[in-house]
């Protein structure tokens, strides 16, 4: 039995996605939710082009002047540190992400 | 036009061609002007309208960006409708130009614009600041009433047709500026033509009746043909008085209709001009059928008849020949003269012009011939080959 929940722990975890995996994992412990952070990239950048254009920017070199948090959060939480996912898949992590959140044909 | 009413001048076809394209071009012109005026009050009242509108629909943007902004705040919280407005239709569209959400009835908006006018509907597009759902452009749609339309089409029609009777009137009185000149020389040269005219009339006709006076059979040959030669030349005056008093009165003649018998009037003729045909040696062939009765002025068929046997009799070469042949439908007369070009066959009938500029004359003759064909309903064809005939054909 042990075996059995073991095997399709793994197994689980071998189909959550890269999204799934290397960030709603981490956000999860966090007090800010992942999706607060969505928001924050709409409201600055609007389209899905230039918004996950900047999140891979930021994920791949994180600094406080790329960042779309406010300065008080910045100084209590710092900078994340560097992904160490490749272009691959942190582009396939972000667009699962965007297609997640986004409000285009969300609104009624 | 008084001017030309007073000397009995008429226009020349070619003038009268001048006058139209000089007034279909200026016509083009005011119209070019007007249209451009129109287009440009058009547009500035149009301006006038959306700039009236702007203020409105500025505020029902800022109502709906608030909307957006809680809508935005609340995403996961409210449910997720799209803020609507009974006073106007709304669309949101994101930095690249795609489409959030849009409420509006055309899909083709210019994002560009600040304010247009499509398809009787008002577009106001407000930049956001802050992308609210990833909204950059708001586009708010109303429905243009129009009230500005009509009153601009109103204006059109008034102001427009003021402006054109005005330009209208310029135009007249600029084409009389511009024709006085013309007009004059032509007056004077016609008024110089009828006082010539007048003085002739009296020394042709002592000439002519002195000449029949002196006419004696009994006279030696040499005589006899001077005297004959005299006739000939004063007859060419005579008629050449008749052609002239027809053109420059033509328009004080009254027209005397009658039953007009056309082969005794034709034998008539011919014997007035038997000298002629003498002194050039033509032979004249008649084909003359019986019982043609026109019922036309007679004056003027004879004036027809003189220049078609004159025209022909000058254009005739030294022992040719003319045929007259007269049917019930027309009458035909064929010279065995010089014949027309056929690049000149059309202008033969214009005043003052003469295909052959090597006999004399003034080419008044055809000119006269086309008008009292005009006035009579009678038709006039003309088939010439260079250097061999010329046959001029009037059917009625």
């Amino acid at each position: 039995m042990r075996v059995f929940i073991i095997f399709l722990i793994v197994m689980l975890n071998l189909q959550a996605s890269v999204y799934q995996k290397n960030c709603v994992s981490c956000h999860e412990k966090l007090p800010v939710k992942i999706d607060k952070f969505f928001y924050r990239y709409l409201l600055k950048y609007s389209s899905g082009i230039e918004t996950k254009y900047a999140i891979k920017i930021y994920l791949q070199d994180p600094k406080k002047e790329n960042s779309i948090l406010n300065p008080a959060l910045l100084n209590r939480f710092g900078v994340k540190k560097k992904s160490k996912l490749s272009e691959k898949k942190l582009k396939k992590a972000i667009s699962e992400y965007w297609d997640k959140y986004k409000v285009i044909g969300k609104l009624k | 036009m008084s001017v030309l009413k007073n000397w009995d001048i008429n226009l020349r076809q070619s003038e009268k061609k001048t006058l139209l394209s000089f007034f279909i071009l200026y016509s083009f012109f005011t119209v070019l002007l007007l249209l451009f005026l129109a287009i440009t009050y058009y547009n500035s009242q149009k301006n006038l309208m959306l700039k009236d509108e702007r203020l409105i629909l500025s505020k029902y943007a800022n109502k709906q960006i608030q909307k957006l902004k809680y809508l935005h705040v609340n995403f996961d919280k409210v449910p997720r409708i799209y803020p609507r407005n009974k006073k106007f239709k709304s669309g949101i569209y994101d930095s690249v130009y795609v489409k959030i959400f849009s409420l509006l009835d055309s899909d083709k908006v210019d994002l560009n614009e600040d304010i247009y006018l499509q398809d009787d509907k008002i577009y106001y597009i407000k930049e956001l600041e802050s992308y609210y759902l990833g909204t950059k452009y708001v586009v708010i749609e109303v429905k243009d009433n129009g009230i500005w339309k009509n009153k601009v089409y109103n204006n059109f029609a008034i102001y427009g047709t003021i402006l054109l009777s005005i330009l209208l009137l310029m135009g007249y009185f600029l084409m009389n500026l511009i024709l006085r000149p013309m007009r004059e020389a032509i007056s004077l040269l016609d008024r110089f033509i009828k006082d010539t005219t007048h003085e002739l009339n009296t020394p042709i006709s002592t000439i002519l009746s002195n000449i029949e006076l002196s006419e004696d059979k009994s006279a030696d040959e040499r005589l006899q043909k001077r005297l004959n030669r005299i006739k000939i030349a004063a007859k060419t005056i005579s008629n050449l008085y008749q052609d002239l008093v027809f053109l420059t009165l033509s328009s004080k003649r009254e027209s005397k209709k009658e039953k007009t018998n056309i082969k005794r009037l034709l034998e008539e003729r011919i014997e007035y001009f038997s000298l002629f045909f003498q002194s050039k040696k033509i032979v004249i062939r008649l084909k003359l059928e019986d019982g043609v009765v026109l019922y036309v002025d007679k004056n003027n068929f004879r004036k027809l008849i003189d220049n078609l046997l004159s025209n022909a009799i000058k254009y005739n070469k030294i022992n040719g020949y003319i045929e007259v042949t007269l049917t019930k439908n027309d009458l035909c007369i064929k010279n065995s003269g010089r014949g027309i070009e056929r690049d000149k066959l059309s202008q033969v009938f214009k005043r003052y012009e003469r295909a052959d500029k090597s006999v004399g004359g003034f080419g008044i003759g055809l000119s006269i011939v086309s008008k009292i064909a005009e006035e009579e309903g009678l038709k006039i064809m003309i088939d010439s080959v260079y250097k061999k005939f010329t046959t001029l054909k009037v059917s009625w």
